[in-house]
């Protein structure tokens, strides 16, 4: 999490993805970096957060993600 | 010099203790009252400005201060006289290779050990013998439980909030030993990372898990060399680039095995000369990879009691060991 808001003060649009396990130090870690409100992007179960995912699951996740992906990079600032 | 950290009024310790729980200040055992004249009396013993800093968390925009680390000594129950291990300490743990922001939030919860060599044990009554990683000997239980609550405390390392360990593990109280130089017929640990034999040190090491490596069969140094290399492959050693080949795994000797040393007339190096190569060979089914890059990656400690044939492996976090000076006393 804090790898991408760093990113994002050096100027680079960035997404960060989540697990939603993890959302609680994620957003603890936003807290901590003033910026409460930085948007990151979800991964939910079924798919388990910490696993070997085969070919299959990996396409079947980043259906899922994309669109949020996208949605980040492209929205305005703020928006 | 004048203290910083806010004030409180307690009607009296029930009150403060309450209090203590409710803010979240400690590790849910009681907590000594951090009193402006305690914690002056522990930054005086050690001679430091309450504002001296012993490191940084950048990930956590954190900053620890010597006053950070008496309060929080203060409060573990600590004697005055261990504040300069758990300085040196602290001070290893914010070293940039132990990586304090990952093995204090990781998943894994991994524990925070440290091992104390050097005239300071006995100084101190550390205990290196019987009982070595269990409760009763009150410097080992304070001091490792004050560098636990400046994580929790300073460095935020609170489960629920950065801490996210899945299960978490009692080490996290306390996990604080010194190695049996005494009686052990080897180099300690200290020495060989470069210090005196008259030096104090504090080695800090994240242990993800533990392996108790039982060999009561064996009666030579090969074959326990040999079930302590089976049992390191079942628990593995992790590592990665940033790491690079300065992993570590510490193996922890009790006086059963190590007799058959003594008796040999093996040092630690030939112990780890004998046993690298057989950690490096090829995974099997049931094994998980050993990421050591050299043979002085493998620590052997010595410590624990006489009765079981044992040695304790600890593997790794994703850090270092790291080795600090205890400072003398500044007058």
């Amino acid at each position: 999490m804090r790898d991408a808001i760093e990113l994002e003060w050096a100027g680079i649009p960035t997404v960060a993805l989540i697990h939603k396990a993890m959302s609680g130090s994620a957003n603890s870690m936003k807290r901590l970096s003033g910026v409460p409100d930085y948007p990151y992007a979800v991964l939910d179960y079924p798919h388990v957060p910490l696993a070997k995912w085969d070919p299959v699951e990996v396409r079947e996740i980043a259906r899922k993600l994309a669109p949020q992906i996208i949605e980040r990079l492209t929205k305005p600032a703020g928006g | 010099m004048t203290l910083h950290a806010p004030r409180h009024q307690f009607q009296d310790y029930d009150d403060f203790l309450e209090q203590a729980y409710a803010k979240g200040w400690t590790d849910g055992m009681p907590v000594v009252p951090p009193t402006p004249d305690k914690v002056q009396r522990f930054l005086d013993y050690l001679g430091m400005p309450p504002g001296e800093l012993l490191g940084h968390v950048p990930t956590r925009e954190v900053t620890v201060t010597a006053e950070h680390v008496a309060v929080n000594a203060v409060m573990a129950g600590c004697r005055a006289e261990y504040m300069p291990v758990v300085v040196a300490a602290v001070r290893g743990f914010l070293e940039e290779k132990s990586h304090i922001h990952s093995t204090s939030g990781s998943l894994m919860g991994p524990a925070h050990l440290l091992i104390v060599n050097g005239p300071i044990r006995t100084e101190l009554e550390i205990n290196c013998k019987l009982g070595v990683f269990g409760p009763g000997f009150r410097a080992n239980a304070t001091i490792g439980r004050a560098v636990r609550l400046v994580i929790r405390n300073v460095m935020r390392g609170i489960p629920g909030f950065l801490d996210r360990a899945t299960y978490s593990t009692p080490s996290r109280y306390s996990y604080c030993i010194g190695e049996n130089e005494e009686d052990s017929p080897w180099k300690p640990l200290h020495v060989e990372r470069g210090f005196l034999p008259q030096d104090s040190t504090v080695t800090v090491f994240a242990v993800s898990e533990t392996t108790i490596a039982g060999d009561d069969a064996s009666r030579t140094p090969e074959g326990i060399l040999d079930s302590l290399v089976m049992y390191t492959r079942r628990g593995g050693v992790t590592g990665d680039k940033w790491l690079g080949d300065n992993v570590n795994v510490i193996m922890v000797m009790g006086m059963e095995h190590m007799r058959y040393f003594a008796e040999a007339g093996w040092s630690k190096q030939q112990m780890r000369d004998y046993m690298y190569p057989k950690l490096k060979e090829p995974i099997r089914p049931g094994e998980m990879p050993i990421r050591l890059g050299k043979p002085e990656g493998i620590l052997i400690v010595a410590a624990g009691g006489h009765g079981m044939a044992d040695t304790h492996i600890l593997h790794p976090h994703l850090a270092w060991a790291i080795t600090k000076p205890v400072e003398p006393r500044r007058r």
